[in-house]
């Protein structure tokens, strides 16, 4: 063989063995994102299903006992879907799933006026109520605003009136049964998700989209940073239960165990092992602001000596948001695009 | 040999913006109206929105402001209106000077409409039509607008349908081809697609002195939403889907009307799988039987052959969006880069510009 058709042969080989080393490389993440995620989605079943259980215990049987529980199964299960939030493909697209579980963000206050308005009607609030009355109704805010809206839980429709545990139970019911079969089809979607490679960009796309609404939407915008400089508790998810800032904690969590092992996968097949380490350790820095951070965002925001404790949760989590964003985005050739996620 | 030109301008609204031009030291001249002046709705790098107009030596001409961010305009035959559209929902479009961009007028939806992004002119230049939806029915629309009484309303034709899109004139002069993308959304509730199980995306074909739909065309596929349309000057319709099923599925994603019925075009696997099931414009060429079509979910463009539905180009062009025809008979394809980009039958892409700007979905 002459040299020169040598060297085009081994270099061929090299090209085909890279080639196909990224593929398999890219097949092992999206491995690790769909049992990470199977993991997400059995735990949101699983603590839906005690939700729903809590809710039915607790009218059935209510005591002083029972309501702090109720108010903490609604917690492990918010907590559970904050995780997994993050994924905004596959399986949870259908029926807008995502926007059952968490309608939001809610200018007009919709969970507050059909909230209202089911507590008011004298037919009975039963699954095919809810199947029909949209996802302000379907999912946590609803179920939020059943057990901690004030003026509500002051008033003669306070748990446990029978028609806030008729609305309560029929809608926890629901989000239990959308958990399950979220669960089941995300199981069932494993070969599609394996076989269809641009999977890979969709996934790393879904926690670079988490990263930015945590960064704007759920940090910088209530806490002033943006627009008319007003602070604004209210405007974040969570506001009523005052665990706006527990959220933040468990969708950072759960970028952590869901979906950071398939990036460092990634990174690492590309040479990034050290852009990697970073990731990893900017987690580490932004679990750090907890437990110091837990307190309602309200809270924190009454004195300035307080908001220091929001300022350095919100620094680190944009830290983080620009390693994933445009560091890890620019090194994996991902690009979330002005047009691309238009919609139009 | 490349010549590198920056075309340094005076700091005056257009806020220091110019084209960089690589490659040759004019724009291409457009097809149709206007044929020296791009003019597209922007991002800008500061977060805000406006459109943009640019000769073809890549002066910025002006730069308006916008209160919230656009989507596709058009121009006023035979006037020197430039009409551009609020994204969806749209509680307005604007009318500005073409040459200037002085905002002429600001035309607010009544009471319970939006519009959706596109409108059209007649060919004498006196009546806009305008896509629109009465969003508490979910009722799509077709909004008539006087430009000679400043724009007042003055119709308003039903589409039996819901989420009306692009809107385009046949050269028969009398029928509008609209893309009726099925899709329900409100206001209230985001961007939600309420919808996908049961949604009826359609090829409309009207009348556009009565308002009478004279053809209605489904795709094969319920969730292939109808959203953007192009008619060629033989009258040959073409529509373009943005796929609302999951992302494993790779159905054909450009159609046209042919003996009555909707002709699919579906490319190789690795170009269908390039497109990303979502095209966000598709145009015929006037002068020869060329399509473009731009993804920037897929981040790709393609031309093709409208009778024999041949590849004849293909470029990666990450988040590439609006298509302009070019006079000679190529395109030009924008990025929301900023990158101008012009795609020829048979030949590689060719970068010709770059704008310190996000290129909205439409050039007009």
């Amino acid at each position: 063989m002459q040299p020169i058709t040598r060297l085009f042969f081994a270099s061929a080989l090299l090209v085909c063995t890279t080639a196909a080393l990224g593929a398999n490389a890219d097949t092992q993440a999206r491995e690790q994102w769909h049992g990470a995620i199977q993991n997400g989605y059995e735990s949101l079943a699983t603590k839906t299903e005690q939700l729903a259980s809590a809710a039915v215990g607790y009218c059935n049987a209510p005591t002083s006992d029972s309501r702090p529980a109720l108010n903490d199964a609604w917690l492990d299960a918010f907590l559970a879907w904050q995780r997994v939030r993050f994924v905004d493909f596959g399986p949870v697209e259908n029926n807008n799933l995502s926007w059952q579980f968490q309608f939001w963000p809610d200018p007009k206050n919709l969970v507050a006026r059909k909230a209202r308005y089911l507590l008011g009607t004298e037919a009975p609030v039963n699954a095919e109520v809810i199947n029909q009355s949209g996802v302000a109704v379907q999912g946590f805010p609803m179920a939020e605003y059943l057990l901690f809206d004030e003026q509500l839980n002051s008033g003669e429709n306070a748990l446990p009136a029978a028609k806030n545990c008729e609305v309560l139970s029929a809608v926890t019911r629901h989000m239990a049964r959308n958990a399950r079969g979220l669960a089941d089809s995300w199981a069932s979607f494993k070969q599609h998700y394996l076989d269809t490679g641009p999977y890979r960009d969709t996934t790393i796309k879904a926690g670079m989209t988490a990263l930015e609404i945590l960064e704007e939407r759920r940090l910088a915008q209530p806490m002033g940073l943006r627009g008319n400089g007003k602070r604004n508790p209210y405007i974040t998810d969570a506001w009523r239960s005052g665990q706006s800032l527990m959220a933040v904690e468990a969708t950072v969590a759960g970028l952590e165990k869901f979906y950071l092992p398939g990036l460092i996968t990634s990174l690492k097949t590309d040479g990034e092992t050290e852009l990697a380490e970073r990731i990893q350790r900017q987690f580490e820095k932004v679990a750090d602001n907890f437990p110091e951070a837990h307190a309602a965002m309200a809270t924190l925001m009454e004195s300035d000596e307080r908001f220091r404790i929001l300022q350095g949760l919100f620094v680190d989590v944009s830290q983080l948001s620009t390693l994933i964003n445009d560091e890890a985005a620019v090194a994996l050739g991902v690009v979330r695009g002005f047009n691309s996620s238009d919609g139009d | 040999m490349l010549i590198h030109r920056r075309t340094l301008i005076k700091a005056t609204v257009a806020g220091g913006m110019a084209a960089t031009l690589t490659g040759c030291s004019l724009l291409p001249g457009k097809t149709g109206p206007q044929p020296e002046r791009y003019a597209g709705a922007v991002g800008l790098p500061d977060g805000r929105f406006g459109v943009s107009a640019f000769d073809r030596s890549g002066n910025v001409q002006w730069q308006a402001p916008v209160d919230t961010r656009c989507h596709s305009g058009c121009n006023r035959p035979g006037r020197k209106d430039t009409l551009f559209f609020e994204r969806r929902p749209g509680w307005s479009f604007y009318v500005f000077d073409a040459e200037t961009g002085q905002r002429r007028h600001r035309i607010m939806a009544p009471e319970g409409e939006h519009f959706v992004g596109h409108g059209v002119f007649s060919p004498d230049g006196r009546w806009l039509y305008a896509t629109a939806s009465r969003y508490q029915p979910g009722e799509g629309i077709v909004a008539v607008y006087d430009a000679e009484q400043d724009y007042k309303r003055v119709d308003t034709f039903e589409l039996a349908g819901i989420g009306p899109h692009e809107l385009t004139l046949h050269p028969d002069g009398n029928t509008l081809v609209i893309g009726l993308g099925g899709i329900l959304t409100h206001p209230d509730y985001d961007r939600i697609k309420l919808n996908l199980d049961t949604m009826q995306p359609a090829l409309i074909l009207m009348d556009r002195r009565s308002g009478q739909i004279v053809g209605r065309f489904a795709p094969a596929h319920h969730q292939q939403s109808s959203r953007h349309v192009s008619v060629s000057t033989e009258g040959k319709v073409y529509v373009a889907y943005q796929y609302q099923g999951p992302l494993y599925k790779r159905p054909p994603l450009l159609a046209r009307i042919e003996d009555g019925q909707l002709r699919e075009y579906r490319f190789d696997p690795e170009t269908q799988a390039a497109l990303g099931n979502y095209i966000a414009s598709v145009v015929a060429h006037p002068e020869n039987d060329l399509i473009a079509a731009a993804s920037p979910v897929g981040g790709t463009a393609i031309v093709f052959r409208g009778k024999t539905g041949e590849l004849v180009a293909k470029a990666r062009i990450t988040d590439c969006a609006g298509i302009q025809t070019l006079a000679g008979g190529d395109f030009l394809v924008s990025s929301g880069q900023g990158r101008l980009v012009q795609l020829s039958a048979g030949q590689p892409a060719k970068d010709i510009a770059r704008l310190p700007v996000q290129w909205d979905h439409h050039l007009v």
